[in-house]
């Protein structure tokens, strides 16, 4: 597997609203502390590894060589690595590989977000995300697709909001003794959460972490000079990541199997075989509260379904069985995409060195996991990291992370009037193709009727249909037409629409799984009262008339409860 | 597996973009840029004494040896051409009516060049090495905006 490989220094920005720095004077702040921490200079870096979210969130093309100097990479080897919301943790693993390879010796590691710069809502650089042909024309949403998870999640476990809700007050509370922390909040109770704004239901403002800008570094090692330069070496044990398909109307929702697979990697390779008794702490991805609780069960800490029961008990609360987020997470320290990503990797090695200060958990902590999750809700990135038993955790000086801003967080006065501020817009414009399985498939629209495509390989009826099947990689082999009724495998009442604007009155996104297939697609419920909707719930198509139908998506009007037999 | 499109009609297309404008703020180094500028009529730059150089406009940290630099550090308005080139058309490719020609300037006490309009160059061809001089708009005018600075012009001594 490659040379061992050791986190010897970190460092980050406070997390803010909205930063006075570029940019780049972000990502130099992080990664100057990071190298001051192990008394290190960026002549000693053999390389950079660098990640940030997609260009459009700043609106910085090749945001990766904007930032390079930034980061260090002046004049030597920088690799850009993404995959959605997992990148911060997956820079570690590049980091991890550059090191274990024998490529470098020591790298430099930095995660950069500013998304105060996107006008009017970074929501908008996700609009993207979603199929251009089948699901951007019935106007979605980012919060539809955390909405639809969490629904799912809730429903098939039975489980409470109250219960989730306390993932964010924990954090919240924690995320206090942060000394970088945007939304730290000591005295925020569960009723705080339950009364938020509801957004898209089952997602209420105090469920989500909040739009920030900020940049966290890390110094990676390898075994050779880590002890060198290090008296207490993290090392990076074990490292995974995995993709699901980007179908996801096709998939479950209730359990992130892909976070599960990613897990089981980095486990294996860090020789963990009982991760309830070998990981100490652990720092999993909570954009949303809910989703703390589903990584958790991901990463096979909890059984399935019984995180938010543990999240109620206290078992992940700092002084608790498995410390969980004691940082603060996403939800208290602040989510700069990326950023926030390598914080999670950043607060492992703080903790197991003994120097999270206020937010140290009691014990001696030897091992810790990290993970992160993104791009169409599909990616588990892991990083399992831990101390040598011999050296393990305790004694050491206690000390917070070293954050050092220059600049301050502006006001919205400030900047609206800052000089040399200059505004403008991408303007591009996209046109999509429809390819060839969706072609025929909003052929079939148009004629009324819903088309699947058959594999013989394992044996799917698939909706959207595709001409090859992404599981036996293989050309699928006949059309069929399936039924234009189905059941709401998932829904979400939304309140805003995608620049945070309140709705008039809410929409009713679902996915429906489509009988006759094995898949399903987004739309929209109808002709039925927003509460009685029910996951389980028959539905049926309500087309538009002939001659109103154009070959889309919205040639089925939207889907009503079934009102005749089936 | 592919079928063909014997009609080009047949070939159905979604339109869309990404509906997000930026607003970009110059940071902690930027704004000592363009408050001087605007205040002062001056340029600052920002000297690494540990690298011997001198970046302009003024930065925050060394991309070199990654010191803390201070924005005190004046530069031009005097300087000399890199390069230039001069465009006659357009982003859309029309004709302009008049070419615009831009330069690559490092100013006096600087390592580093900027880039700016080449104001009346003149019948005579410009040539790389000449020097030129910063053109400011009045104190009034200013706003702190790299168009605060509405060019150069071939230094006095170079017309004589």
């Amino acid at each position: 597997m490659g040379r061992r490989a050791a986190v010897v220094g970190a460092g980050m920005t406070r997390f803010v609203r909205r930063a006075q720095e570029t940019g780049k004077e972000l990502a130099w702040e992080a990664a100057s502390a990071a190298l001051a921490s192990c008394g290190l200079t960026l002549d000693d870096m053999d390389a950079v590894c660098l990640t940030s979210a997609p260009d459009a969130f700043d609106g910085v093309h090749m945001k990766g060589e904007y930032l390079s100097d930034g980061a260090g990479a002046w004049g030597k080897p920088m690799i850009r690595t993404y995959v959605g919301g997992g990148s911060g943790v997956f820079a570690g693993i590049q980091a991890w590989y550059t090191v274990a390879s024998g490529m470098a010796d020591v790298v430099l590691v930095v995660a950069e977000e500013k998304m105060s710069s996107t006008q009017p809502h970074p929501q908008g650089a996700f609009l993207t995300i979603f199929d251009g042909v089948l699901e951007r024309p019935l106007g979605p949403n980012l919060l539809w697709i955390f909405a639809l998870e969490m629904n799912r999640y809730m429903t098939v476990h039975g489980l409470e909001k109250r219960d989730i809700a306390t993932v964010a007050v924990k954090n919240k509370r924690n995320a206090a003794d942060h000394p970088s922390a945007l939304l730290g909040r000591s005295d925020i109770t569960v009723e705080d959460v339950l009364a938020s704004e509801v957004l898209a239901w089952p997602v209420q403002r105090l469920d989500v972490s909040p739009v920030s800008d900020g940049a966290v570094a890390l110094v990676v090692a390898a075994e050779d000079v880590a002890p060198r330069v290090s008296d207490r070496p993290v090392w990076i044990q074990g490292v995974g990541w995995n993709l699901d398909t980007t179908y996801w109307t096709n998939r479950d929702l209730v359990f992130p199997e892909y976070v599960a697979d990613a897990a089981r990697m980095a486990y294996s390779m860090a020789g963990v075989t009982e991760p309830r008794k070998q990981i100490h702490v652990a720092e999993p991805y909570d954009p949303f509260d809910y989703k703390e609780l589903h990584h958790l069960e991901g990463l096979l800490l909890f059984d399935r379904g019984k995180a938010p029961e543990a999240a109620r008990d206290g078992v992940l609360d700092r002084d608790g069985d498995l410390p969980s987020c004691p940082s603060g997470g996403l939800l208290g320290v602040g989510n700069p995409i990326a950023a926030a990503g390598l914080m999670k990797l950043a607060e492992l090695f703080w903790q197991l060195r003994g120097e999270a200060g206020e937010r140290q958990v009691p014990g001696t902590p030897e091992r810790g996991v990290a993970q992160a999750w993104g791009d169409l809700m599909q990616v588990g990135t892991v990083v399992v990291m831990g101390v040598d038993p011999a050296r393990g955790g305790g004694g050491g000086e206690t000390s917070t992370p070293p954050a050092s801003p220059r600049g301050r967080s502006l006001s919205e006065e400030e900047f609206r009037s800052a000089p040399g501020a200059v505004e403008h817009a991408v303007d591009a414009r996209y046109e999509w193709d429809t390819g060839v399985a969706v072609g025929r498939f909003l052929d079939g629209l148009r004629a009324g009727k819903v088309l699947g495509r058959a594999c013989a390989g394992c044996g799917r009826v698939l909706v959207p249909p595709r001409m090859f099947c992404e599981r036996c990689f293989r050309q699928t082999d006949r059309w069929v037409e399936v039924e234009s009724t189905g059941v709401v495998q998932t829904f979400s009442r939304c309140h805003v629409s995608w620049d945070m604007q309140r709705l008039e009155s809410p929409e009713l996104p679902a996915v429906i799984a489509i009988d006759g297939s094995d898949g399903g697609f987004l739309h929209v419920l109808g002709e039925v009262d927003p509460d009685e909707v029910r996951i389980g719930m028959a539905v049926e198509a309500v087309w538009k008339s002939t001659s109103e139908r154009t070959g889309s998506i919205l040639d089925i009007a939207h889907f009503r409860p079934r009102q005749r037999e089936g | 597996m592919l079928e063909k499109v014997a009609r080009p009609g047949d070939v159905r297309r979604w339109h869309g973009g990404i509906p997000v404008r930026h607003r970009y703020t110059p940071g902690v180094a930027g704004e000592a840029f363009f408050e001087a500028l605007r205040t002062r009529g001056v340029l600052l730059g920002s000297r690494c004494e540990r690298c011997g150089f001198t970046y302009a406009p003024a930065r925050l940290f060394c991309e070199r040896c990654f010191s803390e630099l201070a924005p005190d550090t004046e530069v031009g308005p005097g300087g000399e051409l890199l390069s230039f080139t001069i465009g006659f058309v357009g982003l859309e490719g029309e004709p302009l009516d008049l070419p615009v020609t831009i330069g690559l300037v490092r100013l006096d006490g600087a390592d580093t060049a900027i880039v700016h309009h080449v104001l009346d160059p003149g019948d005579e061809p410009l040539e790389i090495g000449e020097r030129v001089e910063v053109v400011l708009r009045a104190e009034g005018e200013r706003t702190g905006s790299i168009l605060d600075i509405a060019g150069f012009r071939l230094a006095e001594d170079e017309i004589a």
